[in-house]
């Protein structure tokens, strides 16, 4: 995420003549906003009954979206809106445009009435329906993802013939490794790394939180289950999806 | 091992009260109308026309910067879309919408297509053209360099421009950069293609013939309707993300993407006719070889799709489309999905009833690739036969045709069958199955054994694409078919030739054609022979040769009947010369 964006805001300040030190100085901004925005989607993708798939993929198209484009640019809830409608298409889960904003609509004002059906929704709606094709512009239509889900149950499958069953049952591995992979998405390491390994550093993750060890054959049991992955790739996706969880601590 | 150590504590600090994810949301909802707030607050709004000005300002030496600052502008045009919502969002109260018009370029992220129209493009590097005089450059130098569709063949005109002032081959080519220029070839906007006939109207687009400027070659121009409430249909959007991957010889190639604010129109090449047309082209009759390899050619593009875990969920002989050369490939890929998980439940109703497999029919929902194995089958008896193989205009109907011809499942040809709610609730009578040979007289042992291996009840035991393709029944097309690479035709073979089909209706008869055709169906009304051609009445010798006066009215008459009654004879076409035909006889 830092490279292009900096690259970005290098851009912009190149062309518009603004003074780079401005720009360049709230990049932490920015890592908070999306960090808003993306629980922002996780939320809403729940309140609509959104499955887990769906909503990753609305995740993985707000990071997609804001490699290339700058947050100065794009309204963010407005483009995580439209990635929610656009997941809900990519995914076969059709959800209407007027669901959607009556739930963000009552995510930003808890306490208030539902919007009136008058031109100012539809125009909102117009606004979101727009989005979603400059989404798919600036995505150059490349809006199906792999996601990392059906790996880490394969992966968890194949740890689970390895361990004891004594420890198995009595630590939450499975539950921890997919909470970890869910809240992954609030970042953008979902676009960065390759699905598998986002899978196996989430199982990683939650097997060295409860202190279980595998046991240890000719290889690891990472090295056994993916072949292309490196300690330092793993680490690496560790520190990141670390990061976040201070994130959520700054962004309460 | 410091490091670890580090990841741990910080791990151990942040797993500690259980804070995965969902947990944390609930409890800052509250504080998330603030932040929305301040995030919008923090922008700076305005600012982009007071930009856009000041480099206006550079004049045109700074041409690079015009052209990616145009680029930029785009770019911030839909900031209006943006604003109307943070105005949303501050103030409810008084929603101000400002809803600007938002002008949809074209192709993928690409500025405007418009806004850098050629006009407004200069030269970015004049400066640096002088130390590089006289370069030149191939029109491969260019597709490769922007990957363009190796087939297409640029006019001359554009490398003479690209060889003059262009920065394409003197900067190093970012994405955005390649992007302006392919949109300053022309792609990516309405202007080059010129709309010629209508093909066909869908649901949610219509087919146009086109022919591109740039290529002078045919395309087809699938222009998508954008519903104003709906956007861009979700079929469209996993046609054209599905479409971009796939690359082959069997499958049509999407050249072009054009954006406009009302339409998305996607740039096919363009194909002849479909698997139907043909068909129909040739009197329900094709010729037996041409039918292996047109069953072979379906087969090596859905092995594709299939191992590339995308299901096409809509295969139909109108969905395959055939050039003159004989090449076969898959379209319409609009039900088609990238099958993520294999588990996974999907929607039943996808695919046209004719070529739905039973399963799907009594409400099976976790399919993989098999379902295309199943119309494979239905199209594979289509083509050898003339006719559609279970033509059932509803799902009881559907079903009905199938176990009259393969027998009423049992738990011993279907295991499971007899505790299917749906099954039990039709109450079929128990058919005997059929002999699949009775029913297709033109068809060898071998394929006998692949179509009764493709029209299998179970998915799981039905013959996948790539075993398929190496069935007996292809055995006489050799083995390096099977190990062609991806994109070559396998027309590319010498010994690979599609045969002349005999019943054919062409518009470019010779005379001499034309009167063996005339007299061949003369032979079969039965009624006059011709006294006057002694060499073609060898022809048909089963005919019995009673002379009989042969007037020229009669002919005139019967010919001008057929016209008109269009009577589906080989022969006959829309500029069937009969009086040229008469000319010969009489």
């Amino acid at each position: 995420m830092q490279a292009p964006r900096s690259a970005a805001v290098a851009e912009t300040g190149q062309l518009g003549g603004r003074g780079n030190a401005a720009a360049v100085g709230d990049s932490s901004n920015d890592t908070k906003t999306h960090f808003r925005v993306c629980r922002f989607i996780i939320e809403t993708g729940v309140k609509l009954g959104m499955r887990s798939v769906p909503v990753a993929t609305a995740c993985a198209l707000y990071h997609k979206f804001f490699q290339t484009a700058s947050l100065e640019v794009y309204e963010p809830y407005l483009v995580a809106m439209s990635c929610i409608y656009l997941a809900g298409k990519v995914e076969e889960q059709h959800l209407r445009t007027r669901d959607i904003i009556n739930v963000c609509h009552r995510y930003f004002h808890p306490g208030r009435d539902p919007l009136q059906l008058d031109s100012k929704f539809w125009e909102l709606r117009d606004s979101v329906v727009q989005c979603e094709l400059l989404i798919l512009r600036q995505l150059n239509f490349q809006v199906s993802f792999e996601h990392p889900h059906k790996y880490l149950l394969h992966y968890l499958l194949s740890v689970r013939c390895l361990l004891n069953r004594h420890a198995w049952s009595r630590t939450p591995i499975a539950e921890t490794a997919w909470a970890l992979l869910k809240d992954s998405y609030h970042g953008p390491v979902c676009v960065q790394h390759r699905p598998q390994h986002l899978a196996l550093t989430a199982l990683y993750l939650a097997l060295h939180t409860y202190g279980v060890q595998v046991p240890r054959g000719e290889r690891e049991w990472w090295q056994v289950l993916c072949e292309d992955v490196t300690r330092t790739q793993i680490e690496d996706i560790m520190t990141e999806l670390l990061q976040l969880y201070d994130m959520e601590a700054k962004c309460t | 091992m410091d490091r670890m150590r580090k990841i741990k504590r910080q791990l151990s600090l942040t797993l500690r009260g259980g804070s995965s994810g969902e947990k944390s949301l609930n409890e800052t909802i509250g504080s998330q109308d603030a932040g929305a707030h301040s995030d919008s607050e923090a922008m700076p709004g305005g600012g982009s026309a007071s930009l856009r000005g000041s480099v206006r300002g550079a004049g045109g030496s700074f041409s690079m910067h015009s052209l990616l600052q145009s680029y930029s502008s785009a770019l911030r045009r839909p900031r209006s879309l943006g604003r109307s919502l943070s105005s949303y969002l501050n103030h409810t109260t008084r929603l101000e919408i400002v809803h600007e018009d938002v002008k949809m370029g074209s192709d993928g992220e690409s500025d405007q297509a418009s806004a850098t129209s050629s006009d407004e493009v200069h030269s970015p590097v004049r400066v640096r053209l002088r130390n590089n005089p006289g370069r030149k450059i191939s029109t491969e130098d260019i597709n490769k360099r922007l990957s363009l569709p190796a087939d297409i063949r640029l006019p001359d005109g554009y490398l003479e421009k690209f060889s003059l002032n262009s920065p394409l081959f003197d900067k190093p080519l970012s994405r955005r950069l390649r992007r302006v220029s392919l949109s300053e070839i022309g792609f990516g906007k309405l202007e080059t293609y010129v709309k010629l006939d209508k093909l066909g109207e869908g649901t949610y687009a219509t087919v146009y013939k086109g022919r591109s400027k740039l290529t002078d070659n045919l395309v087809a121009l699938k222009e998508i309707r954008l519903e104003h409430e709906e956007g861009a249909p979700c079929t469209a959007i996993r046609e054209v993300s599905l479409l971009k991957d796939l690359k082959h010889a069997n499958i049509v190639t999407l050249h072009d993407i054009i954006h406009t604010q009302k339409s998305l129109t996607l740039v096919f090449e363009y194909l002849d006719k479909d698997l139907k047309q043909y068909l129909d082209d040739c009197g329900n009759c094709i010729h037996m070889h041409n039918v292996k390899l047109f069953l072979f050619q379906l087969l090596r593009g859905l092995n594709y799709c299939h191992r590339r875990k995308v299901l096409h969920r809509d295969l139909k002989p109108q969905n395959l489309l055939i050039n003159d050369r004989g090449e076969l490939k898959l379209a319409d890929f609009g039900l088609a999905r990238a099958k993520s998980i294999p588990t996974k439940t999907y929607s039943n109703e996808v695919v046209t009833l004719w070529y739905r497999p039973p399963d799907i029919l009594l409400g099976s929902t976790d399919y993989s690739t098999q379902i295309d194995m199943w119309g494979v089958g239905c199209i594979f008896y289509e083509m050898a036969t003339g006719r559609p193989l279970f033509p059932g205009s509803t799902v009881e109907e559907e079903l009905h045709f199938i176990f009259k011809l393969l027998g009423t499942p049992t738990e011993e040809t279907w295991p499971g069958i007899t505790s299917n709610e749906e099954f039990i609730s039709y109450n079929y009578p128990r058919y005997r199955a059929d002999c699949l040979h009775n029913h297709t007289p033109r068809l060898d042992n071998d394929g006998v054994d692949l179509l009764s291996k493709l029209l299998q009840f179970e998915g799981k035991k039905r013959i996948s694409a790539d075993e398929a393709m190496r069935h007996s029944y292809f055995q006489c097309l050799g083995e390096r078919v099977l190990t062609l690479p991806d994109t070559t035709s396998i027309f590319a073979l010498q010994d690979i030739q599609l045969e002349k089909e005999t019943g054919m209706r062409t518009t470019s008869l010779s005379d001499s054609e034309l009167l063996q055709r005339c007299l061949r169906f003369r032979h079969t009304l039965g009624t006059y022979n011709c006294s006057s051609a002694p060499s073609q009445r060898q022809e048909a010798p089963s005919v019995p040769s009673v002379p009989v006066p042969f007037p020229t009215v009669n002919i005139y008459f019967v010919l001008l009947t057929v016209i008109k009654q269009k009577c589906p004879i080989p022969f006959y076409s829309h500029d069937f010369k009969w009086f040229k035909l008469l000319s010969l006889v009489v």
